[in-house]
C-alpha cells in the first residue's frame, strides 16, 4: 500500500492552505483517514486514548448490516422465482437480487456522498463517517421495486432535512435513514404505504402479512395468516425471512445476530432493546386481552407474531438503538425503549391507515427523546437539590 | 473504619509500571517552582535573580492571600526567573549548593503537636511557607487559611496508571505521617479522612490516631480524592473540604517534628519510553533531566510531569510540578495502518474499553501519544458514564458548560467535580472530546462568580 500512501502524500499540498483545491480539504482528509488511520496526537492530558473512534463505530454498524444485505439479495431472487416460475439455484437467486440491490446502493451512496461533501465544503467541517451508516441503511429500508430516482430523492431528503440542517452527525434529532423512508412513504403513498407486497415480478400483487389481519373484521389474526396461500406467512417462515418485504428487514435471525453484535461491542445500548421488547410484548398482550371487546382483528395478533412481522426488529436493531437520536440517559433509554415497543403495537393495531407502525413509532420517539431526557435530568437535579438542602 | 466499593471506572493496564523499590536519583543541580500551576493566585516575587536562598526562605506570595507564601524548595541561589506572555512568571529556578542551608523552626514531639491549637498549626504552616500543600475542594485550589473545612481528605491510594505506590513511598515514614495527620486534625472540626486501598496491608496506614480510615475498592478513579469526597462527605455549595497529598503529609509532619522543611519526595518514573521504570528518591520541583537521564528509550518521546491521564506535557528543561510525584514517558507513534478502521484488533495493537476490537487479555499495553481518531461531535454511547463513579450526568453537564448556563451547571453538580475525575471520560471518548478541560472551564466561571 506504499504507492497509495505516496499518491496521497503527493496530493496533499494541493489541498492544504494556499493550494488550488484548498476548499476540498475535507474530501482529501476523508480519503486519507479512511484509507490510513490518522496519526493525529494528543496535545494535553489525557495523553493516551482509547482505540475506539467514530469511524470504527460506524464501520461496525455497516458490518452488522452486511448479513441483511446478503440475505436480502437471496430473498429477492427467491421471491421472484416463486412467482415467475423460473427455477434458480441459491447462487443464481443471490446474483439476481444483487443486480437489483446494487443500483439502489450506488444511488444511495452517490446521493448521500454528494450532499455530505457539499455541506462539509461549504461549512468547512470534516466529512462525517456517519453518512456511511445512513447510506447503508437506506437501501435496506426500500422495497426492491423502487425506482432509482425515488431512492435519490429520499436520500436527499434524509441527509439534508434529517441531518445537515441540524449541523450534521451528532446534532440531528431524527434518524436520517428513517426520515428518508418516511419521505417516500408520505410522498408516494400509493406505492410505499406497506399494505401491498413488492415483488420483482410484473403483475403479481398481494397483501403484506401485517395488512392481512388489518383488512378483516372480527377475525383471528393467526388463523387469517395461515389461510393465505399466496405466501407462507407462518411464524417460522416470517422469522427466517422468506417473505416479500423491504430489502433488509425480512430475515429476523440475521437481524438478531447483528443486534447481538452491536450489543456485545457496546455500540447499541441493551436498555433500549430490553425496554422495547417489554413494551411490545406487554402492549400486545394487553390488546389480546381486550380483543373480544372490539371487532378489530389486529388486536388478536399475539406478541410473538408482532415480533417477527414488519420492520420491528430491524428498526429496533439499527435505528432505535442509534445513540444520537435516542435518549441520552440510562433511565431515559428504558422509557424510550418501552414506549417505542408500545407505540409500534398501538399504531399497527389501532390505526388502520398504517399497517406498519415501526417507522412512525421510532420517529415519534426521536421527537420525544429530548423531553424524556429533560425529565430524567430534572429528577437528578431535584435529588441533588434535596441533598444540598438536607445537610 | 468504613468500606466503599466503586463499580464504575477502569484500571488502565499500561506497560512501564514502576518497580516497587526506591533508587536514589542523585543530588540534582537545579530545582524550580512553576507558579502557573497554582490556580487562581497572583504570585508576587520576594526574590530576584542572583539572590541566595535557604531551604524554607520565602520565594513568592499570593497577592490575594498575602499570608500564603511559598518556601524555597532548595538552598543555593536563584539562577533564573523565566517570564512568559504578559510577564507571567513561568519558572523560578534555584541552583542548589552542595551543602544546602535550611531555615529552622520550633520542633515539637507527638504529644506537643496534639496540644496545639488551630491558629498555632495554621501560623506554623504559613510561616514555613508550605501552606500551598493544602488544597480545597471545590475548585481544587489552595486552601484559604481563614476557612474551617468540614473535613480533610488524604488519599493513600493512587489508582491512575504508573503513579507512585504510596505503600512503597511511605515505608519507614509512619512517624512523620502520623505527626502530619495530628497537626492537620487541628485544622478541622470534622474528620481527617485517610483513604486506603482495600488490599493495603501497610502498617503506615493502619491504627492511625486522629484520623478516620476508609477502605476503598474498585478501579480507577477510586484513588482520586474527588471521587472519595463524593462518596464520604459530598460537597455542596458553601461547603469546603481540604485535601493533602499523602507525601505532603509526611513533609508537614517532619516540619513539626524536626523544625525544618524537608523537600524530599519519592517520584515514580514510568512508561514504555523508560528503560527501567522505578521509584526515585528525589525532591519537590526536581528537573526532568535529572530524573530521566540514562533512562530514556530511543526514538521520539513525550515527557509528562504527572500521570498520563492528568499530567502536563513537558520536556527535559522542565521541572516536576509541585503537586505531582510521577514522571511518565510515552513514545510518539507515526504508524498509519492501511484501512485501520477495519482492523480486527489484538492485545498488542489496540486497547479499548469497548469490545469493538479483539483486544482482551491486554495486560500491559504500550500506549503512545496517538489520539486514535479525530475529534467529532459527541456520540452518546455511555463511554463517559461508564467510567465516572459519581452521581453526575457528565453529558448534560458538559453541554451546560458549553452553553455557559451557570444556573444549570450548578444544578447539575459542577461544584462537586474536578477535571482530574473526568480524565478517564476523555480517555474513553470515541469522539476524542477533552471533557476535563471543559469541566475546568466551567469551574473557572463559577469561581469567578464567587
Amino acid at each position: 500500500m506504499k504507492f497509495l500512501r505516496k499518491i496521497l502524500d503527493n496530493l496533499e499540498p494541493k489541498f492544504t492552505k494556499g493550494g488550488p483545491l484548498e476548499k476540498f480539504h475535507a474530501v482529501y482528509n476523508a480519503a486519507d483517514t479512511i484509507l490510513f488511520s490518522t496519526d493525529e496526537k494528543t496535545e494535553s492530558a489525557p495523553h493516551i486514548r482509547d482505540s475506539l473512534d467514530n469511524k470504527r463505530i460506524m464501520i461496525l454498524v455497516v458490518v452488522a448490516l452486511l448479513p441483511c444485505y446478503i440475505f436480502g439479495a437471496i430473498n429477492i431472487g427467491y421471491q421472484s422465482s416463486q412467482f415467475s416460475g423460473i427455477e434458480r439455484s441459491g447462487w443464481e437467486n443471490f446474483w439476481f437480487g444483487f443486480g437489483v440491490i446494487l443500483p439502489i446502493l450506488i444511488t444511495a451512496f452517490a446521493t448521500g456522498a454528494f450532499w455530505e461533501v457539499l455541506f462539509a465544503v461549504i461549512r468547512k467541517h470534516p466529512i462525517s463517517e456517519g453518512f456511511l451508516v445512513t447510506c447503508a441503511l437506506i437501501p435496506l429500508l426500500m422495497p426492491p421495486t423502487i425506482p432509482l430516482w425515488q431512492v435519490a430523492a429520499a436520500t436527499t431528503f434524509g441527509v439534508v432535512i434529517g441531518k445537515e440542517i441540524f449541523g450534521g452527525v451528532g446534532m440531528n434529532i431524527f434518524n436520517p435513514a428513517l426520515v428518508a423512508r418516511a419521505f417516500i412513504f408520505f410522498a408516494y403513498p400509493s406505492q410505499i404505504s406497506g399494505d401491498k407486497v413488492w415483488l420483482k415480478v410484473d403483475g403479481v400483487s398481494g397483501a403484506t402479512a401485517l395488512a392481512v389481519p388489518a383488512a378483516v373484521e372480527n377475525g383471528n389474526a393467526v388463523d387469517l395468516l395461515s389461510k393465505i396461500t399466496q405466501f407462507d406467512y407462518s411464524w417460522s417462515n416470517m422469522f427466517w425471512g422468506y417473505i416479500p418485504g423491504s430489502i433488509g428487514e425480512t430475515n429476523k435471525f440475521l437481524i438478531m445476530i447483528g443486534l447481538l453484535f452491536l450489543v456485545m461491542t457496546k455500540i447499541a445500548n441493551w436498555r433500549v432493546i430490553v425496554g422495547a421488547l417489554i413494551g411490545l410484548v406487554g402492549t400486545a398482550s394487553l390488546t389480546n386481552i381486550m380483543a373480544p371487546l372490539s371487532s378489530n382483528t389486529m388486536l388478536t395478533l399475539p406478541p410473538h407474531y408482532h415480533l417477527v412481522m414488519g420492520g420491528f426488529l430491524f428498526g429496533l436493531a439499527f435505528m432505535a438503538t442509534e445513540p444520537v437520536t435516542g435518549a441520552h440517559t440510562d433511565k431515559g433509554r428504558w422509557i424510550f425503549g418501552i414506549l417505542f415497543g408500545a407505540l409500534t403495537v398501538i399504531i399497527r393495531s389501532i390505526n388502520p391507515a398504517y399497517p406498519e407502525g415501526t417507522m412512525l413509532a421510532i420517529l415519534l420517539m426521536n421527537a420525544f427523546a429530548p423531553l424524556i431526557d429533560y425529565y430524567v435530568v430534572q429528577s437528578n437535579i431535584k435529588r441533588r437539590m434535596a441533598r444540598y438542602a438536607a445537610e | 473504619m468504613s468500606r466503599i466499593t466503586i463499580k464504575k471506572g477502569h484500571d488502565i493496564h499500561m506497560s512501564g509500571e514502576p518497580a516497587k523499590n526506591i533508587e536514589s536519583a542523585g543530588h540534582p543541580t537545579f530545582v524550580a517552582y512553576q507558579p502557573e500551576e497554582f490556580r487562581y493566585i497572583k504570585p508576587k516575587l520576594l526574590v530576584k535573580e542572583g539572590d541566595s536562598v535557604k531551604i524554607g526562605s520565602p520565594i513568592f506570595f499570593d497577592k490575594c492571600m498575602p499570608d500564603v507564601k511559598w518556601a524555597s524548595i532548595g538552598g543555593g541561589k536563584i539562577s533564573a526567573i523565566h517570564y512568559g506572555y504578559r510577564r507571567v512568571i513561568e519558572k523560578i529556578i534555584i541552583e542548589l549548593d552542595k551543602y544546602e542551608e535550611a531555615v529552622e523552626y520550633t520542633a515539637f514531639d507527638h504529644n506537643e503537636i496534639s496540644g496545639l491549637s488551630k491558629t498555632q498549626v495554621t501560623d506554623h504552616l504559613l510561616a514555613a511557607g508550605i501552606w500551598p500543600m493544602i488544597r480545597q475542594r471545590p475548585y481544587n485550589k489552595i486552601a484559604n487559611p481563614e476557612d474551617t473545612p468540614n473535613s480533610i481528605f488524604i488519599s493513600c491510594y493512587n489508582s491512575a496508571p504508573l503513579t507512585v505506590d504510596l505503600d512503597v513511598a511511605l515505608r519507614n515514614r509512619s512517624s512523620s505521617f502520623q505527626a502530619g495527620i495530628t497537626a492537620l486534625s487541628k485544622l478541622t472540626d470534622g474528620n481527617v479522612n485517610v483513604i486506603v486501598d482495600e488490599t493495603c496491608t501497610s502498617s503506615t496506614f493502619m491504627d492511625l490516631k486522629d484520623a478516620e480510615t476508609h477502605m476503598i475498592s474498585g478501579p480507577h478513579p477510586a484513588g482520586n480524592v474527588g471521587i472519595q469526597i463524593h462518596h464520604i462527605d459530598p460537597l455542596k455549595p458553601g461547603k469546603v473540604v481540604w485535601t493533602v497529598d499523602a507525601q505532603h503529609v509526611v513533609t508537614i509532619g517532619r516540619l513539626f517534628l524536626k523544625g525544618v522543611f524537608d523537600p524530599s519526595l519519592i517520584i515514580a518514573v514510568g512508561g514504555s519510553g523508560v528503560k527501567n521504570p522505578t521509584h526515585l528518591k528525589s525532591r519537590l520541583g526536581a528537573s526532568m533531566e535529572t530524573l530521566t537521564v540514562d533512562r530514556l528509550q530511543d526514538g521520539p518521546q513525550r515527557m509528562i510531569s504527572g500521570d498520563v491521564l492528568t499530567g502536563k506535557t513537558s520536556d527535559k528543561n522542565d521541572f516536576v510540578h509541585f503537586y505531582e510525584s510521577t514522571v511518565s514517558v510515552i513514545p510518539h507513534s507515526d504508524k498509519r495502518p492501511f484501512l485501520g478502521m477495519l482492523h480486527p484488533g489484538s492485545g498488542k495493537s489496540h486497547y479499548s474499553l469497548t469490545n469493538t476490537y479483539f483486544s482482551f487479555g491486554a495486560n500491559s499495553f504500550p500506549f503512545s501519544t496517538l489520539l486514535n481518531g479525530e475529534e467529532r461531535a459527541m456520540m452518546p454511547i455511555n463511554s463517559w458514564e461508564n467510567v465516572l463513579p459519581m452521581d453526575i450526568l457528565p453529558n448534560q453537564l458538559y453541554r451546560a458548560i458549553l452553553a455557559n448556563d451557570v444556573e444549570e451547571m450548578e444544578q447539575l453538580g459542577l461544584i462537586e467535580c474536578d477535571e482530574e475525575d473526568f480524565a478517564l471520560c476523555s480517555f474513553a471518548c470515541p469522539s476524542k472530546i477533552d471533557v476535563g478541560s471543559v469541566i475546568r472551564q466551567g469551574l473557572d466561571v463559577l469561581e469567578k462568580e464567587e
